[in-house]
Formats: C-alpha cells, structure tokens, sequence
C-alpha cells in the first residue's frame, strides 16, 4: 500500500522528467553517433532557445492565472519591426530595444483590458493577437523582410562566444533570471499569490491590478525578444514567423507544470519542458522522421505527461 | 438499527483518521455527531457516502452487510448528505440542481418532460412545505434557499438517512429556524438524520443521542437528555477550562471611527461605530444584515458610496487593503478559503503575505528571517503544524484559521477587524482565539468582533453593537445583557 503511494508520488514529481531521459535514451540507441555529440547538444541549447525565451513569458501570466494568447502575434511584430529598423539603418541596440518596449505597452494594455473590465484574458489576448497580426500585414504588405539586414544585425543571433551560441546564453541568463525573481523576491510571490488565490491577494495588501498589468508586459516584451531574436538568427523577417510559437511556448509551460512536484507553473519546469520538445524535435529529425510524425509524437507526450502526473491523485484528497 | 459500522478503520499517510469505529443510528432517530476538528467526523461522514473507502471493518444497513463502492452506491442505499460548501451548479435553476444524478422524466419520443418534473419537485416541496423559487439559477439563491434545495434533492429519493453537516454554518438565526422546523417534519417522516456541528446549543435541541469522537475514536454515546454541554465538552477535549469574562471596562482614546458607511452596492445603507484601545467590540446583526459588507467597506476590500472611516483620529483617504493595513488596519475574512488564505503556498508563505514587502531588500526575499518569524507566530499561535514549509491544506480548519491570524498579526494592527474568525473551527482554537483576541484588546488594541452567533459575542465582546437591514443600531454594554434583549433589535422593524 505505502509502496504504491511512493511510486505514485514519485511518478508525479518526477515522470516527466523520466519521459525526458527515456526520450534520450531512445534516441541514444537509435543514432548514438549523431544525437549523442557535444555539437548537437550545443545545437539543442540553440534550438530550444528561442521557445524558452517566450515559454518563460508564457509562465510568467500563467503563474497569475491568466493566459497571453497574443504572444505569437507579439513574436512575429518584433521580429519584422526589428528587421525593418535594421534596414532602415538604425543602431542594433535600438532594432533590439524598441520592438521590445512597444510590446511591453501592447502587454500592459492587455492587463488593462483584463484588470480594469474583468474579460477574460483568454479572449482578450485572442483579440489582440488578431489585431497585431492585422497590423503587422499591413506594415509589411506581407512580404518577409531579408534584403540589406545589416551584419551587425544578425551578429547576436549567429554569433557564440567560446563555441557556446550567444542564443543560449540569452537563454540561460534569462532563465535563472526569471527563476530567480519567481523564487526569491516579493514579485514572485505577489505573482504566485495572485495566481493561488486573487482575492485574498487583494485583502493581503496586494496591488492586484499592478501585478498582473506587469506579468502581461513582461510575458509581452519576451516574446517580442523571441521575436527580434528570431529574425537575427535567420537574417530575415516573416509577418507570420512568431506565430508557432504561440502553442509550442504553452505546451512548454503545461509540461513544466507537471514537473518538480509543484504543480504551478514554474520556470525551471518550463525550461525541462521546453528542452524536452526541442530534443524530440532534434532527434527525430536527425532519425529523418516526416514533420507530420513529429506533430503527433509531441502532443502523445504532452498528454502523457500531464496524465501521468493525476495519476495516484485517487482516494488520498 | 438503520445504520450500523463495526471496527471501522481508515488511515491516511499511517495516521489513524478512523479507529474501530463502531457507530450505530436508528430508525427515525436524529443523532448528534461532535467532536473537534481532526476528530474523525468528516471521515465517517465521507465513508457512509462513498466519497472515502474503509481500510477495514464493515457497514450494515438493517442488519444486511453492504459495500459502499461510490456515492451513487450510497444513494441506492438511501444516504444522503449535505454539505456545508453546499454543492449546487451555480448556472442551473432549482430543477435542474435537483435532478442532478437523478434520471430525468422523459417524454414519450424523445426530449425532457420538464412540466413533469416540476410537478415532481413541487410535490415534495408541498410534502415538506418548503417555498423556494426553483425557476432561478442556483447562483441568485440565498445559502439557507440552496440548502433547501439540496434537502429536495435528498427527498427526491427514498432518503432513509440524512446527513447535515454543519448546516447552520452561513444561517441566521430565524433560516435557522425554519431549517430545524424542516428537520423535525423530516423526522415525523421517518428519516433518520446525523446532525453533525461544533454549536452545542443546537446538538443540544435537536438530537434524541449524541456520539462524541476524540481523535478518531468514538469515546461514548448518549442520550441527550441524560448529559449536559459541560459533560460534553469535557469528553470531546482532553482539558478545557471555561472562560470567564474579564470585567475590565477601562477603554482608551478612539482607534477606528467609521460614520455613515454605505455601500455602493446598496447592502450597506449607513452603518458607523467608534471601537476604542482595548475594547472588544462585537458586531451582531442577522445574515443578510450587512455585518460583513460593512467591514469590507472600512477595510476598502468593496466599493462605498459615501462614509468616513478614520484611524487614531486621522481620516483614511485613499481607502483600500493595501491602505488599510499601512494604517494598521487588518481584517480576518469570514470566507476563509475563499478570502483568507492562498491554497497553493505553504503556511510560511500565507503568514507573511501581505508583509512580504518587509522581508525584502531590493525586492529580494530573506527567507531566513521570513521563516524565522513565521516560526515565532506558529508557537505563539499554537498552530499545530510540520513546520513552516508544510502546504497549508494538510492542516486543520482550526489550524488554517490560526494562520489567517498569524497573517494579520504579523503587521502589528492597532485594529483589527473579525469576521466569524471561530467559523467551523474546534472548541480548543475557539478559546484560543477569544483567549488571543482579549490579548490584543489589553495590548491597547481596537478589535471588531463579529459573528452570527450572539452567545459568542456575548460571551467575547465589551459592548456589543446590533446591525440590521444595512444600519447599525443600538449599542448595548455587555453587562447583564441578555439574548432576547439583542434580538429584540434585530427584529424590531
């Protein structure tokens, strides 16, 4: 009896990450000398760290129990903003400030919207996206962006210091950045307070509205960085090309809130979660499987992985 | 014997929640079940109805072993409970939350018969001569309008068994009366009912036997005319000594002022007092009086639409929460789980919750000092806990309710505000509180008690001020002060 409660328990702490390693080793098997090489891990890092840039974004409204549904539409509009600048010839640190920034007000008129008119933010961000989707069209006239980006551009998104990509050190900085503030400082556990339990927040003492507004801002000039990122990885800029991140970051963040027991969204999990999309993707790419397998295989996992944690939730509470 | 358990055990994580229970009920009978919290009550409560399995022992319903696999098992069986988080769907009207697990009337073809049904729930509504306006959706009806219509659903079925547990928890006192009116024609009936409550008085008037349970033991039943309260109490708890009123009626200068306090939703239409350092203060007013909506306007938790409210003689402008505790004004909210504490972080985190700020430098958190002093309100409060880290849902009503206090005392408040702070709490933290609160009032403090339950007011306050239909009323000086006296107030327009 007490044995199967452990492994229950066990299992909903750590089956996600297990799902993690077995996807490893299953690969490990099938292509040791392609997937298991210092130059693919390094690869992973960089191919994982666009999503968990805006995974984090993701997180950060999640943990007030709310969603940003326009992030994709957010990543997309930085990413052709910055490239636009960046031909037009102004300075990187501006191509890389400015969408940022513009994002973060768009943010905070979404926790606007949600705070002061109670709608959800489900639908609020929905709408939003479709308006920045509408505008970012327009200001393109629906043609990617690529001619005369400037090297000092996409010197961030290419270059690697130390043979470690640039990208993944963004990434990582960003993310024990964020785990940081969620873990150790009154922002996070405002954020986290908020998300548990609103109106109690509110009788604490907690400036409700301020916090999420600022959640919404945040998670908004994150994606906008996942876009600007983007478009200096690839020399060049689509109207449309943030928008698959928008469910690939949530899936990120709902597998990350199945691992390290805590059952909230946290940005440790969200990193486990995003790594273990991008290895699968990885691998199975490496092992020439169609996109369309890919497609299947991820949403088996994320299903998995979420019903594996309820599992042992049975007669105990 | 309707309802029989023999040498029923049930244990979470190695602790025993039930020990060889054996518990009967009889035919017809109401039966009071007693105990603190963690006594084991909600336990036997959620076994009879399916909700928990038994380790061990065994249920016979008429002398015949039976097995109860799931609710609806239970309900085959003729027990019905109702719980006091009622469980109504908010968006359905009265018919459908009656129906809810019940096969609906079908027409001849195809579709719902719902002028039959209707009829249906009208007839058991004449039965028991309940009015409640079915038509409307479960979230515009009253608590005592829901807990009736949770009762026609019971009825809906041969219901052979009745559980109520806490019933009275949100009712006043005249709902409380037509719910007991209901109970003793439920009785006429046949139905036999498990009254399951910490209100003594009603244990006391309604039930035929009480079972008391100490720490998951049954420790004896008895016939209610045979024992006294006194007696029962002394068998729920292993020491309890009974308080007596302080007579200490020196009061300071005035701490919280609130004048012409209305709501902007119109509950509260001019309400005011005045509590002074160290007096006790106690608010009653019947449900729907406007106690609680008062004190979320002076604490600046709802919107008012006119009033003043001044602390120490300086007049809170800005008024809200956040405000009210930086001008030393704290409030214990009668919903505890809906208002009160944050159920997914720990005990330490929801201690130090609206004073996080304090243990931060530069927006860092210093968890040692924050676990430090958390751990210094756990023992000043008693809180029976793991330690600091321990999520705060492992702990007991009683124990939960310590931390909501713990919460407010952290911030040193010159007042604070309480509303129902012994809700559904044990009689040991019930005295522990009244205990704390007196405390506070002698350290110079303001502090507004407020409850539904006027002997505990009379038992707890200095003066005790009646509020009703939205006004506050007469203010009485606890001395001599009698109950009918107070109600008198509350129903005198």
């Amino acid at each position: 009896m007490n044995k199967k409660a452990s492994l229950a328990d066990f299992m909903k702490a750590y089956g996600t990450m297990l799902a993690g390693a077995l996807i490893v080793i299953v690969f490990g098997i099938l292509s040791f000398d392609a997937f298991f090489t210092f130059g693919n891990f390094i690869n992973i890092t960089r191919q994982i760290s666009l999503l968990v840039i805006i995974a984090l974004g993701a997180t950060l409204v999640m943990s007030v129990d709310e969603f940003d549904l326009s992030i994709g539409a957010m990543a997309s509009l930085g990413g052709v903003t910055a490239a636009k600048m960046a031909v037009w010839g102004a300075p990187t640190i501006l191509c890389f400030a400015l969408p940022v920034m513009i994002c973060f007000v768009i943010g905070l008129l979404n926790g606007f919207i949600v705070t002061k008119f109670r709608v959800l933010s489900f639908i609020t961000s929905l709408a939003m996206g479709t308006v920045i989707g509408g505008f970012t069209f327009r200001f393109t006239g629906g043609a990617t962006i690529f001619e005369n980006i400037p090297k000092s551009f996409t010197y961030i998104g290419s270059g690697s210091l130390f043979s470690i990509p640039l990208l993944s050190i963004i990434m990582i900085l960003l993310t024990v950045f964020f785990w940081f503030t969620m873990r150790h400082t009154a922002f996070g556990r405002k954020l986290y307070a908020i998300g548990g339990n609103e109106v109690a927040s509110r009788v604490s003492g907690i400036n409700v509205t301020l916090h999420k507004n600022l959640a919404f801002a945040l998670c908004a000039a994150l994606a906008a960085l996942t876009g600007v990122l983007m478009a200096s990885r690839l020399g060049s800029a689509h109207p449309t090309g943030g928008d698959g991140f928008f469910l690939q970051a949530y899936a990120a963040a709902f597998l990350g809130r199945t691992v390290f027991r805590e059952g909230v969204p946290n940005i440790w999990g969200t990193f486990v979660g995003a790594a273990i999309l991008g290895i699968l993707a990885n691998g199975l790419t490496i092992m020439q499987v169609p996109t369309f397998m890919q497609d299947l295989l991820t949403g088996c996992i994320i299903i998995l992985a979420v019903v594996a944690q309820k599992i042992g939730h049975g007669d105990a509470k | 014997m309707l309802l029989e358990t023999r040498k029923l055990c049930k244990q979470f994580g190695g602790v025993y929640a039930l020990n060889d229970i054996d518990f009967e009920i009889r035919e017809g009978e109401i039966l009071g079940l007693v105990g603190e919290n963690g006594a084991g009550k909600s336990t036997l409560i959620k076994i009879l109805t399916g909700v928990y399995h038994k380790d061990s022992g065994e249920i016979f319903r008429d002398g015949v072993r039976v097995v109860i696999g799931n609710p609806g098992e239970s309900r085959e069986l003729g027990i019905n409970v109702i719980h006091q988080d009622r469980n109504l769907i908010p968006a359905f009207n009265g018919i459908e939350n009656v129906f809810l697990g019940l096969p609906y009337e079908k027409r001849a073809c195809i579709g719902v018969d719902w002028t039959k049904m209707k009829r249906r729930v009208n007839d058991v509504m004449d039965e028991l001569g309940i009015t409640v306006n079915l038509s409307l959706p479960a979230s515009h009806l009253t608590p005592p309008q829901k807990t009736m219509v949770e009762i026609i659903r019971a009825m809906m079925t041969r219901c052979k068994l009745l559980i109520l547990d806490e019933p009275t928890a949100s009712l006043t006192d005249r709902e409380t009366e037509k719910l007991f009116a209901l109970i003793a024609k439920l009785k006429e009936k046949g139905t036999s009912i498990l009254y399951v409550t910490h209100r003594m008085d009603e244990i006391f008037r309604l039930t035929d036997r009480i079972t008391v349970f100490k720490n998951g033991r049954s420790v004896d039943t008895v016939g209610t005319a045979n024992v006294d309260k006194e007696q029962i109490i002394s068998m729920m708890t292993d020491n309890w000594v009974s308080e007596k009123a302080k007579a200490n009626k020196q009061f300071g200068a005035g701490r919280l002022q609130a004048e012409h306090i209305a709501s902007a939703d119109g509950v509260v239409k001019d309400a005011g007092f005045t509590v002074h350092s160290g007096e006790i203060l106690g608010i009653f007013g019947l449900g729907g009086s406007g106690r609680t909506e008062m004190l979320e306007c002076i604490y600046g938790q709802r919107p008012t639409a006119a009033g003043t409210v001044a602390i120490d003689g300086k007049t809170v402008t800005k008024s809200s929460p956040a405000n009210s505790l930086k001008n030393g004004m704290a409030l214990i909210c009668e919903d505890r789980r809906g208002k009160a504490l944050v159920t997914s972080l720990n005990v330490k985190q929801n201690i130090v919750l609206s004073t996080i700020n304090h243990y931060a430098r530069f927006g860092i958190v210093n968890e040692n000092r924050e676990v430090k002093d958390a751990k210094e309100k756990i023992d000043r409060l008693n809180i029976r806990t793991e330690g600091p880290k321990q999520p705060i849902l492992q702990l007991s009503g009683g124990n939960q309710q310590k931390v909501v206090f713990a919460k407010a005392l952290m911030s040193d408040p010159k007042v604070l505000l309480c509303d129902e702070p012994t809700q559904a709490v044990d009689v040991k933290t019930r005295q522990d509180i009244h205990k704390l609160l007196r405390q506070k009032a002698d350290e110079g403090k303001a502090v507004v008690f407020v409850s539904s339950d006027l002997k505990e007011v009379l038992e707890v306050a200095d003066n005790v001020l009646v509020m009703a239909n939205g006004r506050t009323g007469k203010q009485f000086i606890n001395e001599g002060l009698t109950s009918e006296q107070v109600l008198a107030c509350c129903y005198a327009d």
